[in-house]
C-alpha cells in the first residue's frame, strides 16, 4: 500500500497545482494567426455557390471540403478527402465511397444524404434543368417543390455553369453516392473537386433562418469552422476539434481585410499581422529587409490572357489579332514587371492536365517584323482598337497594359486604353469592345476546365458575342463528351492551334503568381493555388 | 423666422431629391447590376430571374417611382449583393466612421481655432510664424501621406501603435490625428485671417480706447465677429463627416462607410449607394441649415435680411 505522509501529500498537491496549467498549456498550445488580405469575399458571403472568386478560394478551403481534394503540397492532383475511393460505372456515372466517421461542424455525421442534398435543386440548381448533348432533360421536379429556401438567382446560374449536365446524385447506401450525368463526361471527377462542389450539412442548411444566414456561416467538414464573419472587415475561424484529418494546428485563424498593399506590408513588419497576402514583386525588398520575414508563394494555376472581340471591325481579320500576339514581348514583361518571379506559360494550359498537357506547345513568338507584315497584309490602317481596362483587378494589370500598348504602338497598332469600373462595363456590347484582360484557371485537371468553359458553345466569350468559331465548337464537343484519350488529345492540340494561332481568341501573357509575406518562423507552405491550406499536414511538417 | 426656416427646409428637400435622382440615373444607366453581380457569363435565364427579383425589368421611371415611394416610408430597400437591409448595413458602418470622425473634428476645431486666435493675437511675431508654418505644412501635406509617415514611425519602427484596423482603441489614434491635423490646419488659417481683419476694425480700437480690458475686447467683440467664416468652414466639415474619410479609412484599413461606398458603387449595389447618399446629403444639408441659423444668431443683421 502506498504510504503518503500529510506533508508529502501537500507538497505533491502544490506541485501538481503549479504544474497543471503549464502541462495543459503545453498540450493545448496552438498559435493564433492573423492574415491581411486585399479582399475577403466579393459577394459578402462565404458560400462557394455565390462566392466564385479567387479571393473566395483562399478562405473556403479552411471550412468546406469536396469529396475529392487537391494535393496542395504537390501539384494539386486529386486526393481522397471526404471520399476514400471512386470508380466509373459508365461514361456518365461515377460512384464514390464516403469516408466514415466524418463530422460536420455541428456534430452531425456525414452521410450520403448530405452529399445528395449538396447537389440537389433545393441547395444548388433551383428550377434549372440539366442540358443533354442535344436536348434539355427534365429534372426531378418533386425536389423543386420541396425547396426549403429561396435561392438567390446567382446560385443556380453558378451551379449550372459548373454542372451543366448533372441529372442527380443518388445515395446508394449510407456511405456510397453516385453522380449521374446526362451525357458522357470524363471530367465528372474533376468537377467533384472544383469550387462549388463542397459538401454541406443538410440539417444545418434546412435549419438556417434564411439562405443568407447559412451563406454567412456555412456548416461543412473543414478543419476550421466559422466563428464570426463581418463582410469587408474580418473572418474569424476556430478549430473544428472533430476534424477527420487530425487536430487543427491553429487556435484561431483570422483573415482581415486591408485593401492597401503598403498597409498589409506595414502590418506584417509591425507585427500586427502574421501574414500579408496579394503582394507585388516590387514590395519584396521592403519585406525581406526585415531578417525575420520572407516571401512565400509563387506560380499558381492561373494564366493572364488578353481576350479579343473578333467582331470589332479592326480585329475581324485574324491577321490583325495574330499581329498583336507577335508584337508582345512576354519575357520582357515577366523579367521587368514581375522581376522574374513568374514565367511565360506554354500556351493556355496547365501542367496538372497530366497526359493531356502539350509539352511541346509555345505561345506565339515575339516577332515585330512578322507583326508589321501581317498588318500590311491585312490592310490595317491604324483604326483605333479600344482596350477596356480595370484598375489593377489583376496584379500589375495597369502596368502590363501600358507596356503592351506601347509594344503594339511600335508595330503600328493603335490601341487605346479605356478605364472601366467593373466587368459589366468591360463586356458591355454597346460600342466597340476591342481587347480586354482576363485570366483563366483550371478548377480541375483537364482542358475542359479552361477552353470549352470560355470559347465553347456555352462559353462566356460565345455567350457575350465576343467569339465564335464552328471548328472550336465542334472540338469542344469532342473534349467534353469523348472518352477516347487519343481523340481528346488530338482535339485539344487542334483547339489551341485555332484559338491561339489561326483565329486567335486570346493571347497568353504570363502565368499568374501570388505572394505572401510571412515570418520565417511560421511553419507553413504556400500552395500553387489561390487556396491557403492550414490543415495539420501543412503546419510544422 | 418661420418663413426663413420653411425656405431652408424646402431647399434642403429639393437638394436631397436631386441627389437621389442623379445617383439613381448614374448607377442604373452605366451598368446592369445583374451582370455586375452575376458575372458576365451568367446564363440569360439567371439574368432574367435577377431582373425580375429586383424589379429591374420595369421601365426606369417606374423603378424610380417605386424607390421614392419606399423611401418616403423610410424603407431604403435591400442590398442586391447579399440581400441584407441597406439601412442597417449602412448605419453599422456610419457608427464605425463616426468613432474616428467625431473625436477628430473636435480635436481639429479646438486646436485649429485656438491656434488661429493665438497666431492673430501675436501677429508678425515668432509665435505667429511658428503656428502658421505648422498650419501651412498640415494643409499642404495630403492626409494619406501624413498617415503613411505616421504608420512608418509609430507602427513599423517604434511598434507603439497598430498600423491599421479597428481592433483596439489604440488603432483610433493615428486616423484621428491625421484627420484632425488637416482640419486644424485649415481652421487655424481661417481663424487667423478672420481675427486679424476684425482686430483692425475701428470698434476694436474704440473698445480698447474706452478702457475695456483686452481679454474682454477679444472675447466679446472680436471673436463673435470673426466666427462667421470659421463657422462656415466647420459647417462644411460637419457636413462631410460621413463621406469625408474615404481615403483615410483606406490608408488605415478602417472599416467605415468609405470602404462600403467604394465597394457598393463598383458592384452597383444601388440600394446601399442610395442609402449612403441620402444620409450624406442629409448631413450636409442639415449642417448647412444649422450654419445658416447660427449666422442669424451671431449677426442679427443677417436674420433681419433673411
Amino acid at each position: 500500500m502506498l504510504h503518503l505522509p500529510r506533508r508529502g501529500f501537500l507538497a505533491m498537491a502544490g506541485a501538481s497545482a503549479l504544474a497543471a496549467p503549464r502541462l495543459s498549456f503545453a498540450q493545448g498550445a496552438r498559435p493564433r494567426l492573423t492574415i491581411a488580405v486585399q479582399k475577403l469575399a466579393t459577394s459578402n458571403a462565404l458560400d462557394p455557390l455565390i462566392e466564385q472568386s479567387n479571393v473566395g478560394a483562399r478562405i473556403m478551403n479552411s471550412y468546406l471540403e469536396c469529396l475529392i481534394g487537391q494535393d496542395y503540397q504537390g501539384t494539386l492532383s486529386p486526393i481522397p478527402r471526404l471520399a476514400t475511393a471512386w470508380r466509373r460505372i459508365d461514361d456518365s456515372t461515377v460512384e464514390l465511397d464516403l469516408r466514415q466517421g466524418v463530422k460536420f461542424h455541428n456534430g452531425d455525421e456525414l452521410t450520403a444524404e448530405d452529399v445528395a442534398f449538396s447537389f440537389s435543386s433545393a441547395r444548388m440548381f433551383g428550377d434549372t434543368t440539366p442540358e443533354g448533348s442535344d436536348t434539355t432533360i427534365r429534372f426531378n421536379e418533386e425536389r423543386v417543390t420541396q425547396r426549403t429556401k429561396e435561392l438567390p438567382p446567382q446560385v443556380p446560374a453558378v451551379a449550372r455553369r459548373l454542372w451543366p449536365s448533372l441529372v442527380t446524385v443518388e445515395a446508394v447506401d449510407r456511405h456510397t453516392v453516385r453522380f449521374v450525368n446526362a451525357t458522357p463526361d470524363v471530367t465528372i471527377e474533376g468537377r467533384i473537386m472544383a469550387m462549388g462542389s463542397q459538401i454541406i450539412s443538410r440539417r444545418a442548411f434546412e435549419e438556417a433562418e434564411s439562405w443568407l444566414d447559412f451563406a454567412r456561416q456555412p456548416i461543412g467538414t473543414g478543419p476550421y469552422k466559422v466563428a464570426s464573419f463581418t463582410p469587408d472587415v474580418e473572418l474569424v475561424l476556430v478549430p473544428h476539434e472533430d476534424y477527420h484529418g487530425g487536430r487543427p494546428p491553429l487556435e484561431e485563424l483570422r483573415f482581415v481585410q486591408v485593401p492597401e498593399a503598403a498597409q498589409r506590408v506595414n502590418g506584417v513588419r509591425a507585427g500586427q499581422y502574421d501574414m500579408a497576402c496579394d503582394l507585388t514583386p516590387d514590395q519584396f525588398a521592403t519585406v525581406t529587409a526585415d531578417p525575420k520575414l520572407e516571401i512565400a508563394g509563387g506560380i499558381i494555376n492561373n494564366i493572364r490572357v488578353t481576350n479579343f472581340d473578333k467582331n470589332d471591325t479592326a480585329l475581324a481579320d485574324p491577321r490583325v489579332r495574330q499581329a498583336m500576339l507577335h508584337a508582345v514581348d512576354r519575357q520582357l514583361i515577366v523579367d521587368q514587371l514581375w522581376m522574374g518571379e513568374t514565367v511565360v506559360p506554354k500556351g493556355n494550359q496547365f501542367l496538372w492536365y497530366g497526359d493531356m498537357y502539350l509539352d511541346d506547345w509555345t505561345a506565339p513568338s515575339f516577332d515585330p517584323k512578322k507583326s508589321r507584315e501581317l498588318l500590311q497584309a491585312a490592310g490595317y490602317k491604324g483604326e483605333p482598337i479600344p482596350y477596356r481596362l480595370l484598375n489593377d483587378y489583376y496584379t500589375l494589370q495597369v502596368n502590363t497594359a501600358q507596356v503592351m500598348v506601347e509594344m503594339w504602338r511600335q508595330v503600328g497598332l493603335n490601341v487605346e486604353i479605356e478605364m472601366k469600373e467593373n466587368w459589366a462595363q468591360i463586356w458591355d456590347p454597346a460600342g466597340t469592345r476591342g481587347v480586354h484582360d482576363w485570366s483563366t484557371g483550371g478548377s480541375f485537371p483537364d482542358p475542359v476546365a479552361t477552353q470549352p468553359n470560355q470559347w465553347g458553345p456555352q462559353g462566356q466569350a460565345v455567350q457575350t458575342g465576343e467569339y465564335h468559331n464552328d471548328e472550336v465548337t465542334r472540338l469542344c464537343g469532342v473534349l467534353q463528351t469523348s472518352t477516347d484519350f487519343a481523340e481528346r488529345k488530338t482535339a485539344f492540340r487542334r483547339l489551341v492551334t485555332v484559338l491561339e494561332y489561326e483565329d486567335p481568341a486570346y493571347g497568353v501573357i504570363n502565368q499568374n503568381a501570388t505572394f505572401t509575406a510571412k515570418a520565417k518562423s511560421t511553419p507553413w507552405t504556400a500552395a500553387p493555388s489561390f487556396a491557403m491550406d492550414f490543415r495539420p499536414t501543412n503546419w510544422g511538417a | 423666422m418661420t418663413g426663413f426656416l420653411l425656405r431652408r427646409v424646402l431647399r434642403a428637400l429639393l437638394t436631397i431629391f436631386i441627389v437621389v435622382l442623379a445617383a439613381f440615373l448614374a448607377l442604373r444607366t452605366t451598368s446592369d447590376p445583374a451582370i455586375v453581380i452575376l458575372g458576365p457569363d451568367a446564363p440569360p435565364a439567371a439574368v432574367a430571374a435577377f431582373h425580375e427579383a429586383w424589379g429591374l425589368d420595369r421601365p426606369l421611371w417606374v423603378q424610380f417611382g417605386s424607390y421614392m415611394s419606399d423611401l418616403l416610408q423610410g424603407q431604403f430597400g435591400k442590398s442586391m449583393l447579399d440581400g441584407q437591409d441597406a439601412l442597417s448595413k449602412v448605419t453599422a458602418r456610419v457608427a464605425v466612421t463616426l468613432q474616428i470622425m467625431m473625436p477628430a473634428l473636435l480635436l481639429g476645431v479646438v486646436t485649429g481655432v485656438g491656434a488661429g486666435i493665438v497666431a492673430a493675437l501675436h501677429r508678425g511675431r515668432p509665435l505667429d510664424r511658428i503656428v502658421m508654418l505648422g498650419a501651412v505644412s498640415g494643409f499642404a501635406v495630403p492626409g494619406f501621406v501624413f498617415g503613411l509617415v505616421m504608420v512608418l514611425i509609430f507602427a513599423v519602427n517604434l511598434q507603439w501603435l497598430p498600423s491599421g484596423g479597428n481592433d483596439s482603441w489604440q488603432a483610433m489614434i493615428m486616423p484621428i490625428l491625421t484627420l484632425a491635423t488637416g482640419w486644424a490646419a485649415i481652421l487655424a488659417r481661417f481663424t487667423r485671417s478672420a481675427m486679424i481683419e476684425v482686430l483692425d476694425q475701428p470698434y476694436i480700437r474704440t473698445g480698447s480706447a474706452k478702457g475695456l480690458i483686452w481679454r474682454e475686447v477679444v472675447m466679446r467683440h472680436a471673436l463673435p465677429n470673426a466666427a462667421i467664416p470659421v463657422i462656415t468652414m466647420i459647417g462644411f466639415m460637419v457636413g462631410g463627416l460621413l463621406a469625408g474619410a474615404v481615403v483615410i479609412e483606406s490608408v488605415f484599413s478602417w472599416p467605415g462607410i468609405g470602404q462600403l461606398i467604394v465597394s457598393s458603387v463598383s458592384s452597383r449595389d444601388v440600394a446601399v449607394v442610395q442609402c449612403v447618399l441620402v444620409l450624406v446629403a442629409t448631413t450636409m444639408v442639415v449642417s448647412n441649415m444649422i450654419v445658416d441659423l447660427l449666422y442669424g444668431w451671431l449677426d442679427p443683421r443677417m436674420r433681419e435680411a433673411g
